[in-house]
């Protein structure tokens, strides 16, 4: 006969509470645990959304101002910027690559002239520096009108869906989409009022050796000095300014060698790169190479024509966070202007000798920089 | 949860200086930007020895100091 204990039937019923508390908690978590971390990836997502919208209409809004009140814009220019930050450039096909650069530099070109055209017709005013100004602005609209139409599709795509999947990746990229907006919507202040921007390291180093020099016009709002540093005759190129123009320095490069004839014994770029955490701003790295971003056309230009001729190219980069690249430029990426002339010097001592032909390229958006 | 997206930054205030320098005796005087500054434009007269001088930079600092 089995012994009756009333304690112990006390604690086997809280035992079995327990059980039974903890087994309906998994269940539950089983069973709602994804709803519940999809209801919080939602109300992430919204917050960030809501963001992005606010920054898309301020840049709108800054650009229109602009045009209105520096461009002088004769009517209100708000239904044609409401067109253009909806315009869209179709890539070509990429299924045959054959030729594929050559494609796509023509569509770019053909968009640039467009951009270009139109916002002249927009402002009132043939000074190059506000249309130039205007068109960076525009840019700046058009590329958070973007993200903020590319991230509202996901969201409300995942929210009908209930696909947890894309909710999370979405909450997950969401702090690198917002981080690199507000560094978009603060490059509109610099941009406004003319300031340099820390792309502009390579024009501003380019631009010492270019002063009092003659200038000629080599391709698209690119400009070529030619100068003397111990014996050797350098080249030098970079984007016309103080216009907002990044230019057309592949095509520059290939003209210089293919067209004048020029045999240069080195290509040297100086760019600004972007740093990864924990790198400092302004740190200058040497390397090999073609320093220069954007879609590749102009890398691919300068890279053929080099190869072609069997021409070294160098590359001397000031390293800076994607924010420092596009805002007013920071004291520690100015200050690094010298270093890059000592640097550049230094290079072409030891890798060309007396009566050698160098080309010095500074690439970057060279709003704020003259020569 | 995963990720969170992050509250705006205390944003140190930026102070833009450009910065006029003496191509003949090297002095260099920074002031406050003004709307109409770029690198190599002609800035006021040397204090030092009355030539032309040039801006040579347009930058940012920081009002908050650096960690």
């Amino acid at each position: 006969m089995l012994p009756i204990i009333p304690l112990q039937v006390a604690a086997d019923t809280s035992t079995l509470l327990y059980i039974v508390f903890f087994m309906g908690l998994f269940v539950f978590q089983f069973a709602f645990g994804t709803r519940i971390q999809v209801y919080f990836a939602l109300n992430d997502i919204g917050r960030g959304l809501t963001k992005l919208k606010v920054m898309k209409e301020k840049s709108r809004k800054e650009a229109i101002d602009y045009i209105v009140n520096v461009g002088k814009a004769p009517n209100d220019p708000s239904p044609r910027v409401d067109q253009f930050l909806d315009y869209v450039t179709i890539m070509p096909v990429g299924i045959d690559p054959q030729g594929l650069v050559n494609k796509i530099d023509h569509i770019v070109t053909t968009n640039n002239d467009r951009v270009r055209a139109e916002v002249t017709a927009l402002v009132a005013q043939n000074n190059p520096v506000t249309v130039s100004i205007s068109e960076n602005l525009l840019e700046v609209a058009t590329a958070l009108n973007m993200i903020h139409k590319v991230v509202r599709h996901y969201y409300i795509l995942g929210k009908k869906t209930n696909s947890y999947f894309t909710l999370i990746q979405l909450q997950m990229l969401m702090p690198m989409i917002i981080q690199e907006s507000d560094a978009l919507l603060n490059a509109v202040d610099s941009f406004k009022v003319g300031q340099p921007v820390g792309d502009g390291i390579g024009p501003v180093s380019v631009s010492r050796l270019m002063v009092g020099k003659e200038k000629r016009v080599i391709a698209k709002d690119t400009v070529m000095a030619i100068t003397e540093y111990k014996g050797r005759k350098l080249y030098v190129v970079k984007a016309d300014g103080p216009m907002a123009y990044v230019g057309q320095p592949g095509v520059a490069i290939k003209k210089v060698i293919e067209e004048m004839g020029v045999k240069p014994s080195a290509i040297i770029m100086i760019d600004a790169a972007l740093k990864l955490e924990g790198e400092k701003t302004g740190e200058i790295a040497e390397g090999v190479g073609a320093a220069i971003g954007g879609i590749g056309v102009e890398k691919f230009q300068i890279e053929e024509v080099a190869t072609k001729n069997k021409v070294p190219l160098y590359a001397i980069l000031v390293k800076q966070s994607i924010l420092e690249a596009i805002t007013v430029m920071r004291k520690e990426i100015a200050e690094a202007s010298d270093k890059v002339v000592q640097t550049l010097q230094r290079v072409i001592e030891e890798k060309t000798k007396e009566g050698d032909e160098v080309l010095v390229a500074g690439i970057g958006n060279t709003l704020g920089v003259a020569q | 949860m995963m990720s969170s997206v992050p509250a705006t930054d205390k944003k140190s205030k930026l102070l833009v200086y450009t910065v006029e320098e003496c191509p003949v005796c090297n002095q260099k005087t920074k002031r406050a930007f003004a709307v109409g500054d770029y690198i190599t434009k002609d800035g006021s007269k040397c204090t030092k020895c009355g030539n032309q001088t040039r801006v040579s930079l347009v930058y940012a600092e920081s009002t908050k100091p650096s960690s």
